[in-house]
């Protein structure tokens, strides 16, 4: 992958490598300082061999992810560029028709038949002039022609295979383009009168080999040809992108068999210097190649390398796709490294007490965390690369079968730039975290921690002096700031000062950055450096604000004041993430203050909790105002607030559900010992409990959540909605156009003579859709600056109109009913309808793709909206105006702009092709007759589909992808499991004298490890059941909003087996790992352990 | 006030069908790398039923290690040790278990109560484990911390505890299953005098009505003359035994 985020990766590669730099020489001062600092934290390491493993586990789980999603994106970039250059090897830029837009890849999901093709005399003045311009080796005029053809003997039949006919006297450049499977160069010149070349693809499609008869089908006719051999799949030989079966011979004799004598559709150029280094001089050559040709209706465009830049985009896009999948992995995984932290420095309490006591300083305390987190982390990191690689070899591997009828060969590769890079964003992440859970953990009363007693709680009591209003004053200050002298507020006020100093050091850096980035090489690094600098220092900032505001103010005031100022920053943005932000904020700081001011605990964190779930799920439900914008960052937000708001329900209201278990333990009265203690040991560590609870159902919300959403949508295109009243399309070849489908059919010879006849009679309709050409028909907004973008246009006929079944989800103002839009449209040649796909919802759109303006997804009405479509071929345009909007159902198989036959021909003049739609009677089956037709004008080579079957197939392929990244994002699972393995190993250790006393009082073995067990059972529990309720309830208020389904859907639909399966094996690996520490705290011997201190 | 006698004479003169413990040439060694600890070299004990017993001696001396072998605490190396008249080192460690949970209550210097349950909770524990439902369980619980005087604490967590109260808390834990022996292994050595004092006087007490047999590890020369007997050891060994407080062979 050569860039990130507009970035160089080799950019961001080195800047990484200063910033890992920076970590370790800070290690490496406490080393070279304070070498018993640092010895102390490094020889903890060894001590309990099976906690470094657990810690090592969660340290590396970041970088694993973002290890994965590299080599994703490296594989992906790969593939795609190594296929860029494979097939097109020396083509570097291509001729044809103007386009009027940036999209013209003549090879990539465009049109089959050239819309306007090039004079034979005018290509030949554009080759002659090519080849005298500096960098280019060669320019071949080529004819394409889509068509069918069969290998009689085999009994193999492929409908569309692409024929190149190429002009032999000027393949000069281009030699090496045509070469035998074997490698041997081969010339079309060889080729004798009825012979031809078949490509890769195309004979293990039809079972070929040299020698073997081929029949192509043009117009309905048969002509048989010999292959001569058997040749790489190349552009010259037929191999596009998407459709790889191909054919070659030579130009003449392809004009003369389609009767195109007289003319080309396109003229490929080669630059010099070979396959790859050619097209450094893509750009430049191409411009010169359009000077050339100014003033004509043909252009050049930089194929190759358009194609290899889009590589990189959708790698870098993948790359961010699986990165922010893997956020909420990410974040469990840096609360796991605090709450690891945080643990060993409660074990190690007395330790530090000492170390503090014999006049080591704070810092001494952070140097010793922050060493023993640095050999974890290096260490971790690296485990995490490795585990990455393997992990994306895995997901590789899946998504290499899937892609494999999508004509791409997808190859693991993985850079170590990337590798890198991937362990430097690691190291650095949990070093950023180790810093901060040090410095966190360095703050000790150090008598409190000799005696391994808590801390007494800090001294802001509530002033009791005072009465009336001067008292009431006192309180109300006490609420809301902490200091009581000047020498506080100035030490407040000194902290503060420092977060405009920073900040305006991070637009520093970020000008610098900007102004230096791309001056040169060495500027590039340090754009990036200063740009790395700037990002530490703003969130340096951001950090500083809000330590200086909590050495001045109470956190309650401080989080509702914030709140407050969210909520009226997203009223004035119109954002629902800062807004719901603020009342979550706002909502915490009420709760903060009502218990400083002595409420309990247990009432107002409930209530709390219970508050914010409601707001969360009314407001994802659109069941209050305001209506705001909002887009994937939501789904973010909302899934960390409903987690921290059900887990301060769950972790202040357990112990009622000791009750419940204490009942389930009268079943068997020989757990109920067992049980007291299972439940009573995570109630009373409520901060240790409750980051385990969050972290588990954080991880189980978004699978569960992406789960319901997408098997929820999967459904809408499981109903009859979505075939558009039709049960069977029929696709012609180009070459061989069909008028008319039924007479087709009836006028058709059997196909053979042992096959079965096709009966129309099963045939109730036919109607069908003109497709306009995808190389040259265009799209924009009309008014203002027209903007063209390709989408599909298709021309309703008469019958079409009539007889279809497709619904709409927004019509225009003044049409009541679907029908009325279409007896509009039948009356009115300017009406048009558009699928649902080309209204701009919120989420990940392609800002490439077309979108109309004025119509939003929710919308059930609208003001008719005016496009205009163009026809670079024609050069017409023409404004239409929009009347409705196709369902979702239904636009999975009907995507693209709809127009009236009038307006279709007036723009377009003819179709490239006609797509037949054909309604079967009661009882037909679609997939028989589907077959049916295909064979029966095999002649014609039209593709048929059961349109179920399409659908069927879409889903199949878009659950198989699913279930891909729903597997990568299980990998945060492993944060909440390793959690609990370290919390169960912890407290083995710290409860080693009350395991002693439990055993000397009764306890047998088995009840101690079944106590143990029971212990992570329940809060493993809790975290999975809180996941997946939260979960289910966000899914069901989303799906039920406009904003999913206009009208939301019919019916509910909780994916049950993907939950229970997720759920289980979480459940079931947090058991497991309970296990060994369960079993070490039951064998512990009883007079040892009550020795222990 | 006192008679002194020598240990082995003290052993042979016991009549067996009075004792609860009778320990017999007990061994234990720990063995850790190269360091061999002889802990206990061949020591005879008995006690009677009812009887108050507190071993004495130096730090080291090996007065912990007698009380958790001859409470089934930890295992011996040789010899023989009969609780009740059943010897506990044949006994499978389930076995063992149960037999200490119906048979045995501790008191430990540190309390070891289990800080996140509250008194009545920790108090109830032994009974629990014992199959006792859990009503009944809770007001026995409840009858016990009664008796050493904390009702009105029941609730409360350890923590919220004094040092005399969470003492008197193990006690009322000690002693709610009705155990033939309560075993107490320095349980005035975390208190001030006055405390400790306090915890003797509730011991003393309990022992009077309840006939139960204590066998007290301390340092303290004031707890130790509260009982009936006090056994000396050095070394690995007893060294010296008296009988106090009127107490008869």
């Amino acid at each position: 992958m050569s860039e990130l985020f507009g970035l160089s990766m080799t950019y961001i590669m080195i800047a990484l490598l200063c910033v890992l730099a920076v970590a370790l020489a800070t290690v490496g001062y406490v080393l070279v300082r304070n070498r018993i600092m640092f010895m102390v934290g490094v020889r903890n390491i060894p001590r309990r061999r099976a906690q470094t493993v657990l810690i090592i586990i969660g340290l590396m789980l970041s970088t694993l992810i973002i290890a994965t999603a590299f080599s994703i994106g490296d594989t992906v970039e790969y593939s795609i560029t190594n296929q860029a250059y494979d097939r097109l090897h020396s083509i570097d830029e291509v001729v044809q028709a103007a386009t009027d837009s940036e999209n013209n890849d003549p090879f990539v999901g465009a049109g089959l038949v050239s819309p306007l093709p090039i004079p034979e005399g005018q290509a030949a003045q554009f080759t002659e002039s090519f080849r005298e311009m500096d960098g280019v080796d060669g320019a071949l005029p080529l004819l394409r022609a889509p068509v069918p053809v069969s290998n009689a003997a085999k009994g193999q039949t492929e409908p569309l295979a692409i024929l190149m006919g190429l002009d032999t006297s000027q393949m000069a450049g281009f030699e090496s383009d045509i070469e035998t499977t074997a490698g041997e160069r081969v010339t079309l010149d060889a080729l004798a009168e009825r012979e031809i070349y078949v490509n890769e693809a195309a004979a293990e499609e039809l079972d070929v080999a040299p020698g073997d008869v081929l029949t192509l089908y043009v117009g309905g006719e048969p002509h048989e040809f010999t292959a001569k051999a058997i040749v790489k799949d190349r552009v010259l030989t037929g191999a596009l992108f998407g459709q790889a079966n191909g054919l070659a011979m030579p130009l003449d004799r392809a004009q003369a068999l389609f009767g195109r004598e007289g003319e080309v559709d396109m003229i490929v150029v080669s630059n010099d210097g070979g396959v790859r280094a050619g097209m450094e001089r893509s750009d430049e050559i191409t411009d010169r190649l359009n000077e050339k040709m100014f003033g004509t209706a043909w252009q050049a465009a930089p194929s190759k390398k358009d194609v290899v830049d889009s590589a990189s985009e959708t790698s870098s896009f993948m790359v961010t796709f699986f990165v922010v999948l893997g956020l909420f992995s990410i974040a469990a995984g840096m609360m796991l490294i605090f709450l690891i932290f945080v643990m060993l420095a409660a074990e190690r309490k007395t330790e530090m007490g000492m170390i503090r006591a014999v006049g080591t300083k704070r810092n001494h305390l952070v140097q010793m965390f922050m060493s023993e987190g640095m050999v974890y982390n290096v260490g971790a990191a690296a485990v995490g690369c490795l585990l990455g690689i393997a992990v994306s070899m895995v997901m590789i591997d899946i998504m290499a079968r899937m892609f494999a009828e999508f004509d791409l060969s997808i190859r693991f590769h993985v850079t170590p730039r990337s590798l890198v890079v991937s362990y430097s964003v690691g190291v650095v992440l949990t070093f950023l975290t180790v810093t901060f859970s040090s410095w966190r953990i360095g703050a000790l009363n150090i008598v409190s921690a000799i005696r391994d007693v808590p801390d007494p709680p800090a001294a802001h009591e509530r002033p009791n002096d005072g009465h009336g209003l001067r008292g009431m004053l006192r309180i109300a200050k006490w609420l809301i700031v902490k200091p009581s002298t000047w020498r506080q507020w100035l030490g407040g006020a000194g902290i503060l000062i420092l977060a405009p100093v920073q900040a305006a050091l991070v637009v520093v850096c970020f000008m610098a950055a900007d102004a230096i980035y791309g001056t040169s090489a060495a500027g590039g690094v340090l754009a990036v450096l200063l740009g790395v600098i700037g990002g530490t220092f703003a969130v340096s900032a951001f950090v500083t604000l809000l330590l200086g505001l909590n050495y001045i103010f109470q956190a309650g005031t401080m989080a509702m004041v914030l709140g407050a100022l969210l909520i009226v920053l997203g009223l004035h943005w119109e954002q629902a993430a800062p807004y719901a932000g603020g009342i979550t904020l706002a909502l915490l700081g009420l709760a903060l203050t009502l218990v400083q001011l002595g409420a309990p605990n247990r009432p107002v964190f409930t209530t709390m909790g219970i508050a914010l779930l409601v707001y969360w799920l009314l407001a994802a439900g659109a069941h209050i105002p305001p209506d705001l914008d909002g887009g994937i960052e939501l789904f973010f937000l909302s899934g960390i607030s409903m987690v921290l708001s059900a887990t301060f329900v769950l972790v202040y209201n357990a112990d009622l559900m000791l009750g419940l278990f204490t009942r389930l333990g009268a079943v068997s009265a020989g757990l109920v010992p067992s049980i007291r203690t299972a439940v009573a040991y995570p109630l009373a560590n409520k901060f240790r409990t409750g980051m385990t609870i969050a972290m588990i159902s954080l991880v189980m919300f978004a699978l569960v959540m992406m789960s319901t959403m997408n098997s929820n949508f999967d459904k809408l295109f499981d109903d009859e909605d979505a075939q558009g009243g039709y049960d069977v399309v029929v696709t012609e070849n180009p070459a061989n156009p069909i008028a008319d489908l039924r007479a087709a059919l009836a006028d058709a010879p059997p196909p053979s003579a042992t096959a079965t006849p096709f009966d129309p009679g099963v045939i109730a309709r036919v109607d069908s859709l003109s497709v306009a050409n995808g190389i040259s028909a265009r799209v924009s907004n009309a008014g203002g600056e027209q903007d063209f973008k390709a989408w599909p246009i298709y021309g309703l006929t008469p019958g079409f109109i009539e007889g279809n079944g497709l619904k709409f989800q927004a019509r225009a103002t003044g049409y009541d009913s679907d029908a009325a839009v279409w007896e509009a449209i039948a009356a009115d040649p300017g009406l048009a309808v558009v699928d649902a796909f080309a209204i701009p919802g919120d989420g990940f759109n392609d800002p490439g793709a077309f979108s109309v303006d004025g119509i939003e997804p929710t919308d059930k009405t609208f003001d008719p909206v005016t496009l205009t479509i163009h026809d670079s071929a024609t050069g017409r345009t023409r404004d239409i105006t929009l009347i409705g909007v196709l369902t979702t159902r239904a636009s999975g198989l009907y995507t693209g702009l709809f127009i009236s036959p009038e307006a279709f021909t007036s723009t377009f003049e003819r179709p490239e092709s006609t797509v037949h739609f054909v309604k079967l009677n009661e009882g037909a089956d679609a997939n028989t007759a589907a077959r049916g037709i295909e064979r029966t004008l095999l002649a014609q080579g039209v593709q048929a589909d059961s349109l179920r079957q399409l659908i069927d197939d879409f889903r199949a392929q878009s659950q198989a992808f699913l279930y891909l990244i729903q597997g990568f994002m299980g990998i945060g699972l492993f944060v909440g499991i390793a959690a609990v393995g370290v919390i169960a190993f912890r407290t083995v250790v710290e409860r080693r004298q009350q395991i002693g006393m439990l055993r000397a009082i009764g306890y047998s073995r088995r009840a101690v490890a079944i106590s143990f067990i029971m212990e992570s059972s329940f809060t493993a529990l809790l975290g999975i059941v809180s996941g997946i309720a939260l979960a289910l309830l966000l899914a069901y208020q989303l799906v039920n909003t406009d904003d999913f389904v206009p009208g939301g859907v019919d019916s509910f639909y909780i994916p049950w087996v993907q939950i229970v399966a997720v759920g289980g094996f979480a459940f079931l690996a947090s058991l497991i790992m309970t296990i060994i520490p369960s079993r070490q705290a039951s064998s512990i011997p009883i007079a040892e352990a009550l020795r222990y201190e | 006030m006192s008679l002194s006698t020598e240990p082995a004479a003290v052993a042979a003169q016991a009549p067996a069908v009075d004792l609860i413990i009778d320990a017999r040439d007990v061994v234990k060694t720990y063995r850790t790398d190269d360091v061999v600890v002889n802990a206990l070299r061949g020591v005879s004990i008995s006690v009677k039923r009812g009887e108050m017993v507190a071993i004495m001696g130096p730090s080291g001396c090996g007065k912990t290690t007698l009380l958790n072998c001859l409470s089934g605490l930890d295992s011996i190396d040789g010899g023989l040790i009969l609780i009740n008249g059943e010897d506990i080192n044949k006994m499978s460690d389930n076995k063992r278990t149960e037999f200490r949970a119906r048979q045995m209550g501790f008191v430990f210097q540190f309390y070891n109560l289990l800080p996140v349950l509250s008194a009545v909770e920790n108090v109830e524990l032994p009974l629990l484990v014992s199959g006792t439902k859990v009503r009944e369980a809770r007001e026995k619980a409840e009858s016990a911390l009664d008796l050493v005087s904390l009702r009105d604490w029941a609730k409360h967590k350890p923590s919220q505890l004094s040092g005399g109260q969470r003492q008197r808390v193990t006690i009322a834990r000690a002693l709610v299953n009705r155990p033939a022996i309560v075993w107490g292994d320095e349980p005035t050595g975390d208190l001030d005098t006055e405390n400790a004092s306090a915890i003797m006087d509730l011991i003393v007490g309990l022992n009077q009505r309840h006939a139960q047999t204590f066998v007290i590890v301390t340092h303290a020369p004031e707890v130790a003359a509260r009982c009936h007997r006090i056994v000396h050891m050095k070394d690995g060994q007893i060294v010296r035994e008296e009988l106090l407080n009127g107490a008869t062979r």
